[in-house]
């Protein structure tokens, strides 16, 4: 068996990086998760449950209690860091174009196995998973990493013409395109049969790359990305959760995580709907891998007939997740207005507060993906040094043994459950603390702020609690 | 047994998954690997192409990652010695995603666009299922490596074949002389409510009855469920095994629970390994089990009279004494199952040398050569144990091991006869045409 040398180790970190900068589009892990759930079954899963809703309910009452104004400015605080320029931006997007272009040439012509090939690795392990929590965590890297900003400015720079003389996207048409697309790119990964295959991958990621810098050379780079271009969205959005600020001058500071949520303008409906989209379709991953959900459809879970035999089911509870969701918390806004006794419109209100599902957005990342992430992460390193299956080795780590233990057995079930328990709640106090920063700009009176609070507060136990269920519960993988 | 043909000598060379998979271990070395000399003459330096329909996603993927890493050793181990009639083997893999829909697609891509020579390797019998008839349609050669005894009901065709693992009927009917001469004779079974479970379901019975034991009573749980105490009211009082084949997330539950509802004194229990394959038998819960027996197709834990040959393929396959991955104990291999991916290459390699097969157009030749093979002795190509093969029924039959949850490790204490798993054959492919 081989031990990794310090240079192996910080060969396949700096390869971490890098391959987070080569990332690019689609996809999703189909159902490779591969935690033991039977260990966790034995765990005492329901005072988590329990736990977890009292922990959020609580911080809505001791928000409640709390003088607003105290609150918003320890919250406000800033720690400056240093200034960064954007003068790289191109070049390092450029790189990241040239190691998206290498990934989805060796989608069709590297090896079969989607646990070998790099490209289903990098965008549904590194890129959708991993990269979705750097973004959480650093800010807003992939509006340096994404591969098309790089090529639209080597394109403008070649045609002597930019965005000035772009076409105007119509102001109704908001980031609609953007949710269309997200749709596609979720059930792409959700019930699509083969997400993973690399050839198929390959098409669907390199079609999308080709239609944005279109789009982009149509309407212009900052429109097409505030409008259609999902990831950047959904990146975007992610990284306001971020404790790294950077303003307009390039000036770095930190800050209290989800700080910078509050400075948020509303959001129309399509951005709303772009939100819940995003929360709504990664809990419908966990749920449809539940034995409740299969078991809805008569579908043995121990026999489970594959992705082909679920498409339907799936586009089902897909768009239901989605509508339920939306439903729901339009409801909880609307009666929060009402028992404010609020003028404002329900527009503008809910486009505000839907920015708190972002903290709750990132946490069922966390918990649903991190499985995946440990195993499939040791995967994408090796593969990443043999993209072509040429018997290369370019960075060391293409024989590296991928240790499936780390998520295996009674040990590692109990501190992956406690790791995902515990976002799920941060997440969510993290949420209420968000939505009582909103309420209190919508509502300068305390009492009223916290009394529109009280509705989403109660969703917000309610999503806690299913989050926790759904990691608690059998599943199928 | 002894290594004589050098199939385990890999010092030469580390042993890679990639390298492996993609016959690349080619190079000066081999020229002076056993059996090179022999076949350097072959018409052909192409590889021959083995289509691997693997379990990468979906419910089968931990089975699926050892099947892979078992695969690559004995791939590696063959074309270390010189490969199938002088030719390199190259293994393609495509993931079927444990989906009977896509298995057929699969099968059908290494028909017409990977070309390959055969299609090897699914585990899950509806994938088998499913993918059958795309293989019968294809004329592809299709070697599963599933337990299930859909080959052997001769309810598929021609084309499929399973010579490196024993199927159900044949293990459960096994295990019956041992139950009733040193478990008991007044047996309860507990089996999920569908197929997995119907086999059992119906092949104990009457096996236990011809040894003069008896099942009194059958208890079948829903598949979806995750609690199990108001069960075991059902078992009947005089019960002296309790026969247990439980599979899914919740079968932690169902031995903790199980354990509750007896405290120390209970009935004799006997399982298959099927349900805690891949999974530590020291796991919190399962204390249980100690003392209680399981079936076992290849031991999961080092035996103290383990063979040269067994002790090769463990090493070569990289699992420790306690059958988890080398450097990894946490990782635990599907030792009971995956030691069939191995023995299937060598009986593919052996129809191959038989047919003198030479590409595609030999498909047919390899079929009746397969179907004319008898039996594979014991050795470095067949690690488990000697095995007969039924060229009518396209199915091997082979020793079972009996083992005893005994300090925390599985301790092997009856070896079966192969006779004891032989049954009438109930159809003969060969009268398909081909």
């Amino acid at each position: 068996m081989e031990r990794s040398s310090p240079a192996v180790e910080g060969c396949r970190w700096s390869l971490a990086l890098l391959s987070a900068a080569l990332g690019l589009v689609l996809p999703t892990p189909a159902f490779a998760h591969a935690s033991d759930r039977g260990h966790v079954l034995l765990l005492p899963t329901g005072y988590y449950l329990i736990g977890g809703a009292f922990a959020v309910a609580a911080s809505f009452l001791v928000l409640a209690l709390l003088p607003p104004a105290s609150l918003d400015r320890f919250w406000r605080r800033r720690l400056p860091l240093f200034t960064f320029s954007d003068s790289a931006r191109a070049t390092i997007s450029l790189v990241s174009f040239a190691g998206f272009v290498i990934l989805i040439t060796a989608g069709p012509f590297g090896s079969r196995d989607p646990l070998s090939n790099p490209l289903p690795l990098v965008v549904w392990t590194l890129l959708w998973t991993g990269l979705t929590l750097l973004q959480g965590v650093f800010g807003d890297l992939w509006s340096w990493l994404n591969p098309w900003y790089g090529p639209w400015r080597l394109l403008s720079r070649l045609t002597g013409r930019g965005d000035e003389v772009a076409r105007q996207l119509p102001q109704w048409l908001g980031c609609w395109p953007a949710v269309i697309l997200f749709l596609a790119f979720a059930w792409f990964e959700l019930i699509d049969p083969a997400p993973d295959d690399p050839a198929r991958l390959a098409f669907a990621a390199g079609l999308y790359w080709l239609v944005t810098l279109i789009a982009m050379r149509v309407f212009g780079y900052d429109k097409w990305s505030r409008g259609g271009e999902f990831l950047g969205i959904f990146f975007s959005m992610v990284a306001r959760f971020a404790p790294v600020a950077r303003d307009d001058d390039g000036r770095l500071a930190l800050c209290w995580p989800g700080a910078k949520l509050l400075a948020a303008e509303p959001l129309p409906a399509s951005g709303m709907a772009f939100l819940l989209l995003a929360l709504s379709s990664v809990s419908f991953d966990g749920l449809s891998k539940t034995f409740f959900w299969l078991g809805l459809f008569g579908i043995n879970p121990l026999e489970f007939p594959g992705r082909t035999a679920v498409i339907d089911s799936g586009t089902l509870g897909l768009g239901m997740t989605f509508a339920l969701l939306t439903a729901v918390f339009l409801l909880a806004v609307f009666l929060g207005q009402r028992l404010a006794r609020s003028d404002r419109s329900l527009a503008q209100s809910a486009g505000l507060l839907v920015w708190s599902i972002v903290p709750i957005a990132l946490a069922y990342h966390v918990a649903h993906y991190l499985t995946a992430l440990l195993v499939d992460g040791q995967y994408a390193l090796a593969s990443l040094s043999d993209p072509f299956a040429l018997g290369w080795n370019l960075f060391g780590t293409a024989d590296m043994q991928v240790e499936a233990g780390i998520v295996a057995g009674a040990g590692s079930a109990w501190w992956l459950w406690n790791v995902q328990a515990s976002a799920i709640i941060l997440g969510h106090v993290l949420a209420v603390l968000v939505a009582h920063g909103f309420a209190w700009r919508l509502h300068p009176q305390p009492t009223r702020a916290a009394l529109s609070q009280f509705p989403l507060t109660v969703l917000m136990i309610a999503y806690t609690i299913f989050g926790l269920w759904l990691l608690a519960t059998p599943t199928v993988g | 047994m002894t290594d004589k043909n050098g199939f385990f000598d890999l010092s030469k060379t580390t042993l890679t998954r990639r390298n492996a998979l993609k016959g690349l271990a080619a190079g000066a070395g081999l020229a002076m690997a056993p059996g090179f000399v022999r076949y350097s003459q072959a018409q052909s330096s192409a590889p021959i192409k083995i289509g691997f329909q693997s379990h990468r996603t979906g419910i089968g993927a931990a089975y699926g990652r050892w099947y892979e890493k078992t695969t690559a050793a004995a791939i590696k181990a063959i074309n270390a010695a010189g490969g199938i009639n002088g030719r390199q083997v190259e293994v393609i893999i495509e993931d079927d995603g444990t989906d009977p829909g896509r298995g057929a697609e699969v099968v059908g891509k290494f028909a017409t666009q990977h070309k390959t020579d055969i299609v090897f390797g699914t585990l899950f019998s509806h994938v088998v299922i499913g993918s059958a008839p795309a293989a019968g349609e294809a004329k592809m050669p299709y070697f599963v490596v599933s337990e299930g005894h859909h080959v052997a009901s001769t309810k598929l065709n021609r084309y499929v074949f399973q010579p490196g693992i024993t199927d159900v009927k044949s293990q459960i009917q096994s295990m019956a002389p041992w139950i009733a001469a040193n478990a008991g004779k007044k047996v309860t079974q507990i089996f999920p409510d569908f197929a997995f479970g119907y086999d059992h379901r119906d092949y104990l019975p009457p096996a236990l009855k011809a040894q003069g034991a008896e099942v009194i009573a059958q208890i079948a749980i829903p598949p979806t469920e995750s609690s199990f105490t108001k069960y075991f009211p059902q078992i009947p009082a005089e019960t002296e095994v309790i026969y247990h084949v439980m599979v899914g997330p919740a079968v932690l539950t169902f031995v903790k629970e199980l354990g509750e509802f007896y405290g120390s004194n209970r009935p004799q229990l006997f399982g298959f390994i099927d349900s805690l394959e891949a999974t530590d038998i020291n796991s919190p819960g399962l204390e249980f089990l100690d003392g209680s027996h399981f079936w076992e197709g290849s031991p999961r834990y080092a035996q103290p009279d383990d063979s040269a040959a067994q002790k090769a393929y463990r090493a070569a396959v990289g699992i420790d004494d306690n059958g988890a991955a080398v450097g990894d104990p946490k990782d635990v291999s599907t030792a009971a199952h995956m030691f069939g991916c191995w023995e299937t290459l060598y009986v593919v390699k052996k129809a191959m040398e038989d047919a003198g097969y030479k590409g595609p157009e030999d498909r047919a030749k390899l079929v009746e050569a397969t179907e004319a093979l008898k039996e594979f002795a014991e050795g470095p190509e067949h690690p488990q144990g000697p095995k007969t093969f039924n060229g009518k029924i396209h199915q091997c039959f082979g020793i079972q091991n009996i083992s005893k949850v005994e300090g925390g490790k599985l301790k092997v204490v009856h070896k079966t006869k192969i006779e004891d798993g032989l049954y009438e054959a109930e159809g003969d492919y060969t009268t398909q045409a081909l």
